[in-house]
């Protein structure tokens, strides 16, 4: 009897936040390939779910106007790192990794491709903001002391995120195959071999060889658009719903 | 630490559902971001610059800006090469390799429980000067 009781509450709270905020319309969808209703739904319950995420509050700082415009760098540089995602998969479309190809490509996709300056120019603008905002986002948690415990592993994730973002300017900076990049990065991979016992082993595994060549073009693509992504995304989740299960830090 | 109960929380700081209130605020910043990187990438085109050639050294060889910072740390270490041939790169490497690490383990060594910054002082320089360092290194690589 209770059990029912119980049911017909949560259908109806259910029910209620459907309404108010106009999310029937993506359930009913939804429910139409089989999702949210039936069989899968009673052993899964994903609409209870996906309400308990989306009716949970996010916190923020209602004294503080500047504390609150601080709090934003992070998001800003998730943003960003959505609009590298979907330049880079439209970039992916016409660019060739091969030593010979990739500069003709990257020609070919700033003059030829419709609207490929475009798509190129915000790659490479985002790629750029993102690396002010991570470092900005990492300056607000320094000096408001917000990485203190229980946000220490937050702080540990995130600097794998600074590391990860630095490993795709540093691999994405070869890519355009043009003097600059192919300099820099032989330039850079030379600093690698200072590092005692593994320094020389590193180098010859990021170059694929003794000098920078088709191997080490090969092996940066691959990091640049699967490895680190992938990467990237996985503590991007655990660093986010860490935060989402403890909240901001306390204002000052 | 203890931590408020969430629901504590929420009423001392103000909150707002995620959905729709906190998706809307990000679908404008997303909005703006947009406009801003469509303004800056019309403005200021992505540099083309020419072919790379294996078999022709630029004579200046600069990394990203990001990495500035650190590649002149490496250029000015090379002055300790009194102390021997090899000090210069591991010294270079080493000093920031530890950088990293102290960085990187914050937290775990950070046990002061005061967070106003003005009740941390020490904190605060060192981090300041920290920040300086390295706009100073970045400026002078660009310059150098």
């Amino acid at each position: 009897m209770t059990e029912e009781r119980d049911r017909d509450a949560r259908h109806r709270a259910r029910q209620e936040f459907e309404k108010r905020t106009v999310f029937t319309e993506i359930v009913n969808l939804f429910s139409l390939v089989g999702f949210l209703y039936g069989a899968l739904d009673e052993e899964l319950p994903f609409r209870e779910a996906v309400r308990k995420q989306f009716e949970k509050p996010v916190c923020f700082y209602r004294t503080k106007l500047e504390s609150n415009l601080l709090a934003c760098l992070g998001g800003i540089a998730f943003l960003l790192y959505l609009f590298l995602l979907g330049t880079g998969i439209l970039l992916l479309l016409y660019y060739r990794p091969t030593t010979a190809e990739a500069y003709s490509s990257v020609v070919e996709i700033t003059n030829r491709v419709p609207y490929g300056w475009l798509i190129r120019g915000i790659h490479f603008w985002a790629a750029n903001l993102m690396i002010v905002t991570v470092l900005l986002h990492m300056m607000r948690v320094f000096f408001t002391a917000a990485y203190r415990p229980p946000r220490d592993v937050t702080w540990v994730n995130g600097m794998m995120l600074l590391l990860f973002t630095f490993a795709f300017g540093f691999s994405g900076y070869l890519l355009p195959w043009n003097q600059i990049s192919y300099w820099a990065t032989t330039v850079g991979t030379d600093s690698m071999s200072a590092i005692p016992v593994v320094g020389d082993t590193l180098k010859y595994l990021v170059r694929g060889g003794d000098v920078v060549g088709q191997l080490a073009l090969t092996r940066t693509f691959a990091f640049h658009v699967v490895i680190l992504p992938a990467l990237m995304l996985l503590f991007m989740v655990l660093h986010f719903l860490m935060i989402r299960r403890q909240g901001i830090a306390d204002p000052l | 630490m203890a931590q408020p109960e969430p629901r504590e929380r929420y009423d001392r700081y103000g909150s707002e559902p995620f959905f729709p209130n906190h998706v809307i605020r990000q679908s404008i910043q997303f909005v703006l971001l947009f406009a801003l990187l469509i303004l800056l990438s019309s403005l200021v085109p992505a540099p083309m610059l020419p072919k790379a050639d294996p078999f022709d050294t630029p004579e200046y060889v600069k990394p990203a800006w990001y990495f500035l910072g650190a590649y002149q740390f490496l250029k000015v270490s090379e002055k300790l090469g009194f102390l021997g041939p090899w000090a210069p790169k591991v010294i270079g490497i080493l000093a920031q390799g530890l950088g990293a690490m102290v960085i990187w383990f914050l937290p775990f060594w950070d046990r002061n429980p005061e967070r106003h910054p003005y009740r941390r002082p020490t904190a605060i320089r060192a981090g300041i000067a920290f920040v300086f360092f390295f706009l100073i290194m970045t400026i002078w690589g660009y310059f150098s």
